[in-house]
């Protein structure tokens, strides 16, 4: 029995082809656009927080308890090294780092400008964030006083792979202290504050220059998703300031939380659109055909099936949208996680902000699985008010009825 | 044979090395003796406009000095101290001695073409660089310094002018690292002073800038007399200031 | 025909209200979409501009690349007396900034330190309504300094207190004082409170020999849109090829060029909605056509033409939409106006966003006619590319085949 109402829904669906047939197309077009769009303004986002935390804060970052408000020399954290063995012990951290900093001033023989120096130590952050993904220009190295400068910065000093620069700050004794760097690199990691003051140096060149204990560090940056990590690490750590990703990037939150809404808010128009379209037509399908199921129930057949037949054919043809939407979209996703879209005609505003100039889609199931239900939710509510309406009507005067 | 060429050569070359190194020191032992005290004048002339500024100069060695602006009388009484590489500034009109922070060192000294670091820095010389003797004309030495390896200093090279009878440069050039001209000094009337010879005219100009330099003429220079060293501690700048 | 067309539209109730009701909502999101759209990007630039930046700057030349006292501007009035003549700038008033350091016995801190004209700035910029302590400067307040709140933080200070400043006036020779602390003021940029005091000028050029000299002259427009028009003048007027005049679009490059990407991305999100009405409105105005196509034989077997046919269901779609966008059109339009001159007030907006330059929490719509009106005339057009397809659907019956359809 079922098996015929699946066929007759089928037949039905496919009576009039033209017009399930543009619903199907107006399901596949609304749907894969938006998709792409969904995709492209994740990506957007995904992008700046991967990059941050890979070149910085990592999942959750530890600093002395002043650091954050006076970025001296006299608060660094103690025993970093030790602390960082207790962390890798921990379960859920996946790679922690140490970080030195310094600020001060890089020069030329014609220019120079403030800056930050990291001291880093290139193989852990390989393993905490594949630094060597930020590569722009020349080649990661910090053997002999080499350094790895941000892309804006080296613009600023007009500096390339190969120039030399002196860094000058004050030193743990308070001395004025020059140390000359050579630049091997040039980083381009999106992240702001970064590209356009930061120069990586070796932590333990670092470390000498400052005249600072190699046992101390200013950044204990760890990566690792697991939730339970930073509560754990705030109750172990409570006389150091520890703070999540989140914290660190209050305005990179809001803007996770407003694509949310604006995700959402677009699913819901789209898929309200959607579903006037599929129950316009449900509509005017049911009703041309009332006479039919007159016939129908008039020779025996239970309403139920009706309803069942029906609600199936609302189905096929929600399925049918969904399945080539759901391939277009996937089409367009690919394409657009492999070429992105190219907004470098604005690379300066981009770059001013922390994106990239292309920017590259993601792809995540649940934009699949939400639509689909969207879709299916569309589709079952479309008919119910000309079911209703079947309901109604006396099947002896509908057969009766002329057309 | 030819080793003994290679041997003589390397022998030759270590020769002219320790000559640049001889010359050099004298040069430098000339700037500062001891000690030295100066009087000076200093112009500095910018887009057709002229400024004399004249002050007083005490240093010993390398490490410590102490300077006095007596001229203009609006900017009389501020003085300055350096001691190894800090600087502190006291400006009576405020009363208050302010430590120089390391991002103003670079900058330019009073709107002239020295910066703060020239004047802390004067020691790098002797210190920074390997000297090569590239060229003798007479009396004339012109000595090319290159930075030693991982010197923290900026320029590419300094050529310096010497004239070996005096020990003092006629002309130093600062270039950077592409070999490029930024700026340099030219000295003149060179007087003897007790057992030093000094240049009493300075002037320095930025390469790219016309019209535009810094020029400075020694009143009195006196060497190796006895200068307090109270002039080298941070209660200095205000008590020497009136 | 048109009689015939209302006929249908007021016979075919299903398909005439769902699509007027289609129309309405797409004419309505469009509108107001664009208008906050707009609105917001409006309210942002002219919160920068507030702030502190000019409609319109005027600098010598490589001052804004290579700064410092030798490209300042050295007269002045011959330049202030010019503008005077152009009827379309508001205010006008020149700046002097300078980079000095500000001290506190062992906190000090490099700062921009701006001498300005108090009352001139009072309608040039908002630094006197970005006031949270103290008071605002005045003409002639001496050695009062107006102090971001971020610098006041750092350097440890409270109002009343003194400051040392130490600088190089515009002659190169030294500059120092005390200053006191009057005021502290919070724009919500975290760049500019923190980098940013103010004297007045009266006080700062006897201090700083800056008489008649100038970083920059700022000016305020009548009318902000007047920018480039006013630019040119002015340009033309100074004659002087020394000095350049820039405008806010060029001023604020970065600024504009978010602003553009979000535009795009805010058109591609619109479109979707668009194309996503535009299929509804086109399956409904289908399916409409599809139950006609025994009348539309009948209609060509009497002799109307295929043109006819075309015209019909022109009339009808266009009946249908004229009669929504004329409902949605006034009301769209008068909830910009309202919003535009009552902005949405959401607290906690500025501190959201004020890294993006967002410093209010108003939620400002845009009002502009010509907007709507074109915002309209895109609603029309896919309402008539959408009778396109249903137009060769039935076009693809023979009239005789079309009255026998069932």
């Amino acid at each position: 029995m079922y098996k015929l109402i699946l066929k007759l829904a089928w037949k039905n669906s496919f009576l009039r082809r033209s017009r399930t047939l543009l619903v199907i197309i107006m399901i596949a077009v609304s749907m894969s656009m938006m998709l792409a769009i969904e995709g492209i303004y994740d990506g957007m986002v995904e992008n700046m927080v991967d990059k941050n935390k890979r070149s910085d804060s990592g999942d959750i970052s530890i600093f002395a308890k002043e650091y954050r408000i006076n970025k001296d020399l006299a608060y660094m954290i103690k025993n970093a090294d030790e602390i960082k063995a207790q962390i890798e012990n921990m379960q859920g951290a996946q790679a922690v780092v140490l970080r030195v900093k310094a600020e001060g001033l890089l020069s030329t023989a014609r220019k120079s400008s403030f800056a930050s120096v990291v001291g880093i130590d290139l193989q852990e952050e390989e393993r905490f964030g594949k630094f060597s993904e930020f590569l722009k220009e020349g080649s990661i190295d910090l053997q002999k006083q080499g350094a790895i400068v941000g892309i804006e910065l080296a613009k600023t000093l007009k500096v390339g792979v190969g120039s030399k620069v002196v860094f000058s700050t004050q030193d743990i004794r308070g001395e004025i202290n020059s140390i000359a760097l050579y630049v091997r690199a040039i980083v381009q990691t999106t992240n702001i504050s970064l590209d356009n003051s930061a120069i990586f140096i070796d932590i333990n060149q670092l470390h000498k220059f400052l005249g600072t204990d190699s046992k101390n560090a200013m950044q204990i940056a760890i990566r690792g998703e697991d939730k339970e990590l930073y509560g754990k690490l705030k109750i172990a750590f409570a006389n150091l300031d520890v703070k999540s990703f989140l914290e660190l990037q209050p305005m990179i939150k809001q803007m996770q939380d407003l694509m949310i809404i604006f995700n959402s808010v677009t699913l819901l128009i789209v898929m309200g659109v959607v579903f006037i379209g599929i129950f316009g037509v449900m509509y005017v399908s049911i009703l041309d055909r009332v006479r039919e199921f007159g016939i129908m129930i008039s020779v025996g057949m239970h309403y139920k099936y009706i309803t069942i037949q029906i609600f199936l054919e609302s189905i096929v043809i929600g399925v049918l949208g969904y399945l080539s939407g759901a391939l277009l979209g996937a089409v367009l996703l690919t394409y657009l996680e492999h070429y992105g879209i190219d907004l470098s005609a604005f690379s300066d505003a981009l770059a001013t902000w922390g994106y990239e100039a292309v920017i590259y889609a993601t792809i995540k199931t649940s934009y699949f699985t939400t639509t689909l239900g969207a879709i299916m939710a569309a589709s079952i509510f479309s008919v119910i008010i000309p079911l209703r309406k079947i309901k109604k009507l006396n099947p002896i005067e509908v057969i009766k009825a002329e057309k | 044979m030819g080793k003994i060429v290679v041997v003589i050569f390397i022998f030759m070359a270590h020769l002219i090395g320790d000559e640049a190194h001889e010359i050099i020191k004298k040069l430098d032992e000339n700037f500062r003796g001891k000690n030295i005290y100066m009087k000076l004048n200093m112009k500095i002339v910018s887009m057709g406009h002229e400024r004399v500024m004249k002050m007083q100069s005490y240093s010993q060695g390398t490490k410590k000095s102490f300077v006095k602006i007596i001229y203009p009388p609006k900017d009389e009484g501020i003085t300055f101290l350096s001691l190894d590489r800090e600087m502190w500034q006291y400006v009576p009109k405020i009363e208050r001695i302010i430590k120089i922070p390391p991002s103003m060192m670079l900058q330019k000294w009073m709107g002239s073409d020295i910066t703060n670091d020239d004047m802390v820095k004067q020691s790098s010389i002797v210190e920074d660089y390997e000297p090569k003797i590239i060229k003798r004309e007479g009396s004339v030495v012109t000595i090319e310094l290159t930075p030693k390896e991982n010197a923290p200093v900026v320029w590419g090279k300094i050529t310096l002018n010497i004239d070996t009878t005096t020990y003092t440069s006629h002309k130093d050039i600062f270039y950077d690292e592409e070999g490029k001209e930024v700026r340099y000094f030219i000295y003149k009337d060179v007087k003897k002073v007790g057992n030093y010879y000094i240049p009493t005219y300075w002037m320095v100009q930025s390469s790219d800038t016309e019209g535009r330099y810094t020029e400075m003429i020694l009143e009195e220079v006196e060497y190796d007399t006895k200068i307090s060293e109270e002039y080298f501690t941070k209660s200095a700048l205000k008590r020497f200031s009136k | 025909m048109f009689k015939l067309a209302l006929k249908n539209i007021l016979f075919y109730k299903g398909r005439s209200i769902a699509t007027a009701v289609l129309t309405f909502v797409s004419t309505m999101l469009f509108i107001l979409y664009i208008s906050l759209q707009d609105g917001s990007h409006n309210s942002m630039l002219e919160n920068s501009l507030k702030i502190y930046t000019g409609a319109i700057e005027i600098y010598r030349k490589d001052y804004r690349d290579i700064g410092g006292n030798e490209y300042l501007i050295q007269d002045v009035k011959v330049i202030t007396d010019k503008l005077e003549k152009i009827d379309a700038i508001e205010e006008y008033s020149p700046r002097y900034e300078t980079y000095g350091l500000l001290s506190n016995k062992e906190y000090s801190a490099a700062s921009m330190v701006a001498g300005i004209e108090p009352n001139k700035e009072r309608v040039l910029s908002s630094l006197k309504s970005a006031l949270i302590e103290g008071s605002f400067l005045d003409d002639g307040s001496a050695n009062c300094i107006y102090m971001g709140a971020e610098l006041l933080k750092k350097l440890k200070l409270g109002i009343g207190d003194e400051v040392a400043f130490i600088g190089s006036a515009s002659d190169g020779s030294f500059a120092a004082d005390m200053l006191r602390v009057c005021g502290v003021f919070k724009t919500g940029s975290f760049e500019f409170d923190s980098s940013t005091s103010f004297v007045a000028r009266s006080y700062f050029d006897e201090l700083m020999n800056a008489k008649n000299r100038a970083s920059y002259i700022t000016l305020k427009l009548k009318n902000i849109e007047d920018a480039d028009k006013v630019n040119e003048q002015i340009i033309s007027m100074l004659d002087d090829e020394n000095l350049e005049s820039l405008t806010w679009k060029t001023l604020m490059k970065s600024m504009v060029e978010i602003m553009e990407i979000d535009s795009v991305f805010g058109y591609i999100s619109l479109s979707l909605f668009m194309v996503v009405i535009f299929f509804v409105i086109m399956i409904y105005g289908f399916v409409n056509v599809s139950s006609r196509i025994k009348e539309f034989g009948v209609l060509r077997c009497i002799g109307l033409s295929k043109r006819n046919i075309f015209l019909l269901l022109f009339y009808e779609i266009a009946l249908l939409s004229i009669f929504a966008t004329l409902l949605a059109t006034p009301i769209a339009a008068y909830i910009c106006y309202y919003y535009n001159i009552n902005p949405i007030v959401i607290d906690g907006i500025a501190d959201m966003y004020k890294d993006y330059g967002i410093v209010s929490d108003e939620i400002t719509f845009d009002y502009n006619l010509f907007t709507i009106g074109w915002n309209v005339g895109v609603i029309y057009l896919l309402n008539f590319l959408s009778i396109l397809y249903p137009y060769m659907y039935i076009n693809s019956f023979r009239p005789i085949e079309a009255t026998r359809h069932v």
